[in-house]
């Protein structure tokens, strides 16, 4: 049973895994955001993690202090989730009745005082999060550690856990684009929400069935390329960032069979059996090719496809470019992964002479 | 929200207080909490334990000293002081006159002194205005200059009338002190009779827990002036690496190892023990004062981290020890440390860091019982390390074998030498468990060893042996290996008891001998080594033909039966061409080296194979082999193996080796060949470092001589530096150890293994030499050394002949020449001796009545001597070691037969000198001087 958990928790697994997963779960939203189904989620979950932690290698990873944060997280994650589908199903019961959503109702609506009812409870949420702070503070100690060696770098050598998503996007990206255009795109993006999703729907109230098309694309790229890759990069990924199981031993020897080819080495000499052509441009021309494909053709086809036209009736051409944009930026991320794993494939465009791999 | 409150309320307010009380004092314990947990340190406690213990023995003294203080003497002395007392209170109108006189002339005396340094004052400043006026021409100046003059007889006047004042008070003083004498005595003696116990009380009282060590130690008030606090060493000349720089090493070690260089609690457990040898470490007066080297340059670890006991990286023993800690400190396994801190029984693996260029460390004998061992199985000819480059090759050389050994013999012993000799310090490549269970990998090994044995015959040079064995006398001949020291560097079968005592490793154990050589040669080899070996260190025992033949006759009868029966495999050509395809195909395709295969003969293939094993396997890194000459050890250098990053040693799957660098080494030492274990590899890729078969306690002395092969830097001020003479006595010793000459000398109490056999008389083994380069003189022992005769006729051990160059011997006798840190070279001998009136008389009487003649009988009875010939003395002796021979033989060479004349500085000779020693030995050795020849040994004919 172990042996399968392991296998199946290679990210060239577990990443349709959880896709498929989210896929369900969103699907039958009514059905997950209901009390009944998150008590018993939670019952199976108990007998599940306790017989997980019974493992030593697994109990050694889940305790080690750098990661208790991300229990934290798994937890509250889950939590918000299934809480925010309960809420969305039960409005939407109410709206197809021909209801207001709860929030909407007399009670809900009544003004009070900001003081004492918001300042106040803020007090509350101040000293408490302090007395949290404090505690853990106290409990798992800050490590005093040797300073630090520029030879001698720590292995597996891990970003802050905020950041091991973009950590993992290192493994299929150039660090140039994991680095600084992908996270790039990210800020910029959910700074641009606001401007793009002009929809008045949904405010104040949970609701699914009025925000489909956000709450799809916002919760792919929240739980499966950002919260997955955070969770495997802490718990799955050991000395030399090669991918270890749940229930491995982090065995510094472990070696993983990886020899990548570009896209240009596959067509030119694989396929087309033929020297690679000097010039870097011809060289990389079908990388090039299929990237403009992506980036300017595609959008384009969308605009004029059914629901192109749809959404750029709603919110005009600007908005409807920028916001396909990004969402090509994101679905960019499991492209590659998908790809990586599937044919091996190192970059689409291999320019290391002017450093720009894609 | 189903209750309705006010208007205006979402909540319930009294609810909301409560949840604000609730959270309020919740943040309260919060904050003591954080704070107490900040102030509980660990090392606090300890120290608060060391204070209870501090105390416990004060108590204990000074209970002890309340005894040793004479009770009844006290009572006398207070008594006495009563009477005293009464005396002086008769005195006491007087008294207090003089104390009323005394009142009134201090009162004089501070007025006084007011006024003389208000006048000082004065003079300065008006002497600066005169000198301003007077060099401007300002008219003011004679004005200033009449004001000088005046302040300056004023104050010369205070000045009289201050000492005037101070005489008067003195005389008062004393007459105080007359009139108060009786009291002033007694209490005096009292004091002195009670002073220690009041000093340990006063000591004692520091280790008091009274309200004033709460407030200094209370929580908050601690910053100011703590009685537990950190305690810290910086090391100013001895840095720790923080990678960006260099800073001065931080040990905080004592903030718990309270005691550590306080002699007393050596009963004590860790930490408040005190450290086991403080005359060479911690103490101030030693020659590393825990103030200048800190704790951790010598035992390693993080010595500023004084979080809890694991942070410093405490290394645990054993793995009963590592438990222990684990249930008592909580102790865990050093995170992300470089250097975690040796093994107690590790520590002398530091020493190597400041003492370089240096073969034995005084007081190391851990260590050097490890180099010891790297010697003897000479670690260092197949890895480079630094500081042992001049080392000659552990085994002999090749270069002439085919005329020593058959070649049937040849392959067995490379094969397997330990199945000749179970003492063979030659290691093992072959039947391995790396590669005796493939039938594929046993073929190529055969061919492999076939193929050497053929090379290296290939290249063997012609010898013969000058001399013919003619038969001798085999019990004769196994008494002289005994007797003329040949155990001081062989083992010797026959005298296993004595060979396992000695533990002699410079030649080879002799057993088997006769299925090894052939006599003749073994013949010619004794009587003249260099013969077969020019550079041999074999020496000459200036053995007679007959002694010689004796010798060969037991050594051949040495024999091995089994090894005799042994035949060794045909070499299998296909397994010979399949491993010389391999060493073709390394750079060319299997096409190409199958095409040179072809066209070379089946000789060639042989001796080619032969020559590329050779140097596969290194063997040219021990043994002298034509054509390897230049090429580079084997092994991977190991200076500084010590900082070799614990994720660069290959543990493979060998799962149950400790995971540390010495866990590693020693499993290596123990078993080279294990890390392939699990691992596929090709014939060509298998691990080469041969098995030693050494002893898991020889594995771990080399170990701890490695592991201090560290790569730290240490700044020159911290490291340990030859002075000039030491330089000098470090290069002669090195000479002096590649001969081996400490395998029968004892230099200044260092090793002399061959001694071990003459315990029970050490005055029949070969002579202790301590002092030695003050007792003999320079030019006599570079003579000596190149013309050996016999000093002591009686012994029957041998001084040998080595073949030692002018350079060696010169190197010799100037080492140890610094080693006794005698400056001049050469006595001056030529000038006639010259005597004080009386003073030749004198020393003949003494010579007779000493009775030096019963002994030193040479020359002066006919009688057998068992003391060295005294006509030789003059040139062989400096005068100034006679002297001090004389005056105490015992405290230059314990055990000596010379007995002491002059015990204890006195004479027994009463007469001679009124028995004043000094002049007594003076004019003994003038005595010597003038009766010895000007020869250096008999044999000179000069």
């Amino acid at each position: 049973m172990k042996e399968i958990i392991n296998w199946l928790a290679e990210p060239i697994r577990s990443f349709p895994i959880f896709t498929v997963l989210f896929y369900l779960m969103v699907k039958n939203y009514r059905v997950v955001g209901t009390k009944k189904f998150g008590i018993g989620a939670l019952l199976v979950s108990i007998p599940v993690v306790a017989w997980f932690a019974a493992d030593k290698n697994f109990l050694a990873i889940i305790l080690w202090p750098d990661n208790i944060p991300i229990n934290i997280l798994v937890i509250l994650i889950s939590f918000f989730t299934w809480f925010t589908l309960y809420k969305c199903a039960e409005n939407d019961k109410r709206i197809e009745a021909g209801e207001v959503p709860i929030e909407a109702l007399p009670e809900n609506r009544e003004k009070v005082w900001c003081w004492p009812n918001l300042v106040y409870t803020e007090l509350f949420a101040i000293i408490a999060c302090t007395i949290f702070l404090i505690v853990w503070a106290i409990i798992f100690k800050a490590p005093l550690e040797e300073p630090a060696n520029p030879t001698w770098a720590p292995n597996p050598a891990k970003a802050p856990w905020y950041f091991l998503g973009l950590q993992e996007m290192l493994v299929y990206f150039d660090p140039w684009m994991a680095g600084v255009v992908l996270p790039g795109i990210i800020v910029v993006g959910l700074i641009a929400i606001p401007y793009i999703d002009t929809n008045p729907k949904g405010n104040g109230y949970f609701t699914f069935a009025e925000r489909k098309m956000a709450i799809w694309s916002f919760l792919y790229g929240w739980l499966v390329l950002w919260i997955y890759l955070i969770i495997v990069g802490t718990f799955l990924r050991g000395p030399n960032w090669t991918f270890y199981g749940p229930f491995e031993f982090w065995d510094f020897h472990k070696v993983e069979a990886m020899y990548n080819i570009n896209l240009s080495e596959y067509i030119w000499i694989k396929i087309l059996n033929v020297p690679m052509p000097g010039n870097l441009v011809v060289r990389e021309i079908f990388g090039i090719i299929l990237t403009v494909l992506y980036v300017a053709v595609l959008p384009v086809l969308i605009a004029r496809g059914k629901f192109g036209q749809k959404l750029i009736e709603k919110m005009g051409q600007i908005r409807f470019y920028i916001f396909i944009f990004l969402v090509l930026g994101m679905t960019s991320l499991p492209i590659k992964m998908v790809l990586r794993w599937a044919i091996d494939l190192k970059y689409i465009i291999a320019l290391p002479e002017w450093e720009l791999n894609l | 929200m189903t209750k309705k409150h006010e208007p205006g309320m979402a909540y319930d307010m009294k609810k909301l207080n409560k949840v604000f009380a609730f959270l309020s004092v919740a943040f309260l314990l919060t904050v003591i909490w954080v704070f107490l947990d900040d102030y509980m340190r660990p090392w606090k406690m300890v120290q608060l334990e060391a204070q209870k213990i501090k105390r416990e023995k004060l108590t204990a003294k000074i209970e002890a000293e309340a005894k040793k203080i004479d009770q009844k003497k006290l009572e006398e002395l207070n008594k006495k002081l009563d009477e005293s007392e009464k005396i002086v209170a008769g005195r006491k109108d007087d008294i207090s006159k003089l104390h009323g006189e005394l009142a009134t002339i201090q009162r004089d005396l501070t007025d006084e002194t007011i006024i003389n340094g208000q006048l000082n004052a004065q003079i300065g400043a008006v002497g600066f205005q005169y000198g301003v006026a007077h060099t401007n021409h300002d008219p003011k100046a004679d004005t200033l200059f009449a004001k000088l003059q005046d302040l300056k007889s004023r104050y010369a006047k205070s000045k009289n009338n201050l000492k005037e004042l101070e005489g008067k008070k003195k005389g008062l003083n004393k007459e105080v002190e007359k009139l108060q004498a009786e009291v002033t005595t007694v209490e005096r003696e009292i004091k002195d009779l009670l002073n220690t116990k009041t000093l340990l009380e006063k000591a004692k009282k520091t280790t008091d827990i009274d309200p004033v060590f709460f407030i200094r130690n209370a929580p908050l008030g601690d910053f100011l002036d703590p009685t537990v606090k950190i305690q810290q060493i910086v090391a100013k000349n001895i840095t720790d690496d923080r990678y960006f720089q260099h800073v001065p090493k931080v040990d905080r070690c004592i903030t718990c190892h309270t005691f550590i260089g306080t002699p007393g609690y050596e009963d004590q457990p860790n930490p408040h023990k005190t450290h086991p040898n403080l005359d060479l470490m911690v103490d101030k007066d030693s020659p590393h004062p825990m103030k200048s080297f800190g704790c951790t340059t010598c035992h390693g670890g993080e010595g500023h981290r004084v979080t809890d006991f694991g942070s410093i990286a405490h290394t645990p023993e054993t793995p009963e020890q590592r438990k222990d800690w684990v249930e008592k400190y909580n102790w865990h396994e050093p995170h992300k440390v470089p250097h975690v801190m040796f093994k107690k029984s590790m520590t002398e693996a530091s020493c190597v860091k400041c003492h370089q260029g240096v073969e034995w460390i005084p007081g190391a004998t851990v260590l050097n019982e490890g180099r010891r061992q790297m010697e003897k199985f000479g670690c260092y000819a197949c890895h480079k390390i630094e500081g042992w480059e001049h080392k000659r090759k552990p085994g002999p050389s090749l270069k002439k074998i085919a005329a020593k050994v058959d070649k049937k013999f040849f392959k067995s012993w490379v094969w397997s030498p330990k199945s000749f000799n179970k003492h063979a310090k030659m290691p093992q490549f072959f039947d391995q468990v790396n590669n005796n269970t493939k039938k594929e990998f046993i073929d190529k090994n055969v061919a492999e060893v076939n193929a050497m044995a053929e090379y290296i015959w290939s290249i063997s040079e012609d010898y013969k042996p000058f001399a013919k064995f003619t038969g001798g006398d085999k019990k004769r001949g196994k008494e002289l290996v005994k007797s003329v020291g040949c155990m001081g560097c062989h083992g010797a079968e026959g005298f296993e008891a004595e060979s396992k005592k000695i533990d002699a490793y410079a030649g080879p154990f002799l057993t088997g001998t006769g299925s090894k050589v052939n006599a003749d040669w073994l013949v010619s080899w004794l009587i003249k080594p260099s013969h077969y070996s020019p550079d041999t260190i074999m020496p000459s025992f200036r053995l007679s033909n007959k002694e010689a033949n004796d010798i060969t006759a037991y050594l051949m009868s040495l024999k091995n039966k089994s090894f005799d029966k042994l035949s060794f495999e045909e070499m299998n050509k296909e397994a010979r061409d399949e491993v010389l395809l391999s060493y073709f195909s390394a750079f060319d395709t299997v096409e190409v080296a199958q095409g040179r295969l072809a066209k070379m003969s089946d000789r060639e293939k042989t001796l080619e194979l032969g020559k590329r094993s050779v140097g596969k396997y290194g063997c040219y890194s021990c043994h002298d082999i034509s054509g390897f000459e230049g090429r580079s050890p084997i092994g991977p250098e190991l200076s500084k193996v010590g900082s070799k990053p614990l994720t660069q040693f290959g543990f493979s799957h060998e799962h149950d080796v400790e995971h540390s660098r010495d866990g590693w080494i020693k499993a290596h030492l123990l078993n080279p060949r294990r890390w392939d274990n699990g691992v596929d590899k090709p014939f060509k890729d298998l691990l080469r470092m041969p098995n030693f078969y050494m002893t898991e306690k020889e594995a771990e002395q080399i170990t701890i001589a490695l592991i201090g092969q560290v790569s730290d830097y240490v700044p020159l001020a911290g490291v340990k530096r030859l002075n000039h003479l030491e330089t000098v006595a470090e290069k002669g010793m090195k000479v002096v150890n590649k001969y081996n000459c400490i395998g029968c000398h004892q230099v200044d109490g260092f090793r002399g293994d061959i001694l071990k056999m003459y315990e029970d008389d050490i005055n029949e083994g070969p002579p202790r030499l301590a002092g030695q380069g003050h007792r003999v003189q320079a030019d006599w022992f570079h003579h000596f050394l190149a013309n050996v005769y016999p000093i002591r006729p009686w012994l029957k051990v041998r001084m040998p002949s080595f073949e030692l160059t002018n350079e060696e011997r010169n190197l010799i006798v100037a080492g140890f020449q610094a080693k006794a840190e005698i400056e001049k070279t050469f006595e001056d001998l030529n000038s006639e001796v010259v005597w004080a009136p009386g003073e030749r008389a004198a020393a003949q009487k003494l010579f007779k009545s000493l009775d030096c003649a019963s002994c030193h009988a040479e020359g002066f009875t006919t009688s057998e001597p068992s003391a060295p010939n005294l006509y030789y003395a003059k040139k062989r002796l400096r005068p100034s070691w006679i002297k001090k021979w004389l005056s105490n033989p015992q405290a230059i060479l314990e055990g000596t037969v010379m007995p002491n004349f002059w015990e204890d500085g006195e004479s027994t000779d009463t007469e001679i000198f009124g028995g004043d020693p000094k002049k007594q030995m003076e004019a003994l050795t003038k005595y010597l001087i003038e009766i010895g020849h000007d020869k250096y040994s008999p044999l000179d004919k000069n």
